[in-house]
């Protein structure tokens, strides 16, 4: 392999190793992130306060944050495992399927998280009686939403990225 | 580094292995999270909790102790305290609400403690009072007769607070529903809408309740008629498809003291669900005992099959084994008295 081929395998495993562990733990702590900042800036309570009512509500009966940040993270364990297995897999050699993997993981990623986000801050901020739903059907949604942005993200891959021979 | 440049994939199989074990881990790591923060395990932390100055902190930690039952006993002496003597109405309700799940005597002390308030020269120690005895539900039964009497206080809040109270109670359904009937002919709006909210979502409709809410379909409050078509849209208390849904709720742990609550109010139109209803005799949860024998006696002699499960049983628990007594006296006399007539019949 040439320097080239090098420099940009090492940056595409960095990627897998880091993308891995930040969609798992992002996943999880995505929502807990979202409900203490609505919290602190939406309804103006003092950051030590949320802070203090998120902590007790982590495991209390009708809130359950652990069960909403664990049902969030679950498609996103799913990511990390593709990740892993499917960018790791690639060849070393050429770099461009590497990219294009990465690329389409990255989409995937990226779609989920908005939509997990999105989803969040609306309960969060309209909460009514069937609110809570909305954590349970989130999973599927996200996981339903995880081959489309990967394909998303392969399309514009093949379009955009330069045929790189390496 | 050598995996780095010798492997042929971007991550060399032995490294995959390693990430996926990593996430295991973690995974295991949050479950392990779980265990110990949830379940008798968590029950010494949350009577800490008991005694915080925040009333926010001491509602959430009740509520976990009811969520934890029987095995939170340890927290009892903390929970009373609570119940009776927080300056906090919801910190009251909440510890109530949860000592029902843990310890039905120290349950019905909350009760005999609230029910002397109700005739309190303070208005809001009334109020309390009723809010209170409705979140113990069905424990507070004996409490009914009090609570009816209070359903005509001068106070329109105490007369609202008492039929919400009422309704959770729900047994013994007679006297309730006659209390809720009179709720819909008040004064106050206030406490005409808490009576048909109460038929709408909590009391099964009896025929007294459809004759009662029918002709408010045309009252002039708005509210109130949704609030009755939605009452009259439920199912009617002997529907036989809605006694066969209540039974096959039976089998969900999440749903059976709901179901049970619902059968109970019932009387003997629930002895369809006797059969289901026989196996919660030995439930772990004292309280879903205490509904499974108030359930069977109210079905009168309907329920003479269950005289030997009944007679056979010895519960530890003084509420549920008192209750038991009152439902085979319940059972024997009522089959006595549909025997006796039969019995004259004979000669003939």
């Amino acid at each position: 392999m040439t320097d080239l081929a090098q420099n940009s395998s090492s940056r595409i495993r960095m990627m897998a190793r880091l993308g891995a562990w930040i969609s798992l733990i992002g996943g999880l702590l995505l929502p807990w992130m979202i409900m203490l900042a609505v919290e602190t800036l939406v309804r103006d309570v003092p950051f030590p306060r949320a802070w203090r009512s998120f902590t007790l509500h982590l495991f209390a009966p009708g809130y359950n944050f652990f069960l909403v940040g664990v049902l969030t993270a679950l498609p996103f364990v799913i990511l990390a495992v593709i990740i892993i297995v499917h960018l790791g897999t690639a060849s070393a050699h050429n770099t461009l399927i590497a990219y294009r993997r990465a690329l389409g993981l990255f989409s995937a990623g990226l779609s989920m998280v908005l939509i997990a986000g999105w989803i969040h801050v609306e309960v969060l901020i309209h909460p009514d009686a069937q609110g809570a739903l909305a954590y349970f059907y989130l999973p599927i949604l996200l996981v339903t939403i995880l081959p489309l942005g990967y394909g998303l993200g392969r399309a514009l891959a093949k379009a955009f990225l330069p045929r790189l021979s390496l | 580094m050598t995996a780095d440049t010798s492997s042929s994939t971007i991550l060399s199989s032995r490294e995959i292995k390693l990430h996926l074990l990593g996430l295991v881990m973690l995974l295991g790591l949050l479950g392990l999270w779980y265990w110990f923060s949830t379940g008798a395990r968590v029950v010494p932390t949350l009577i800490e909790l008991l005694k915080d100055d925040d009333p926010s902190t001491r509602i959430v930690a009740a509520e976990q102790l009811g969520q934890v039952g029987p095995a939170a006993r340890t927290a009892v002496p903390q929970l009373l305290s609570q119940a009776t003597q927080d300056g906090s109405q919801h910190a009251n309700t909440t510890a109530a609400a949860a000592l029902k799940w843990i310890d039905l005597t120290a349950a019905r002390r909350v009760m005999t403690h609230f029910v002397s308030r109700l005739q309190d020269p303070d208005v809001q120690q009334r109020r309390t009072a009723c809010a209170v005895l409705g979140s113990l539900g069905p424990i507070a039964k004996p409490g009914v007769p009090p609570l009816v009497a209070a359903a005509r206080d001068a106070d329109a809040l105490v007369r609202r607070n008492a039929l919400i109270a009422l309704a959770s109670v729900g047994i013994p359904s007679t006297p309730i529903g006659v209390a809720l009937l009179d709720g819909l002919r008040d004064s106050s709006s206030l406490v005409r809408q808490t009576a048909a909210t109460q038929f709408a979502f909590t009391v099964p409709l009896t025929q007294d309740a459809v004759a009662a809410l029918t002709p408010i379909l045309n009252d002039p409050d708005k509210g109130l008629t949704t609030l009755a078509r939605t009452a009259l849209d439920k199912p009617r208390a002997g529907d036989a498809a809605h006694i066969e849904s209540l039974g096959m709720m039976l089998g969900h742990s999440s749903a059976r003291d709901y179901a049970l609550h619902q059968l109970a109010q019932l009387g003997p139109a629930a002895s369809d669900a006797l059969t289901p209803i026989l196996p919660l005799l030995e439930d772990e949860q004292p309280l879903i005992r205490y509904l499974a024998v108030e359930t069977i006696g109210g079905m009168g002699a309907a329920a003479k099959q269950a005289l030997p499960a009944l007679h056979q049983h010895q519960d530890s628990d003084p509420v549920v084994h008192a209750a038991m007594t009152d439902a085979v006296s319940a059972i024997e006399s009522a089959t006595a008295a549909t025997a006796a007539p039969s019995a004259k019949e004979l000669p003939r």
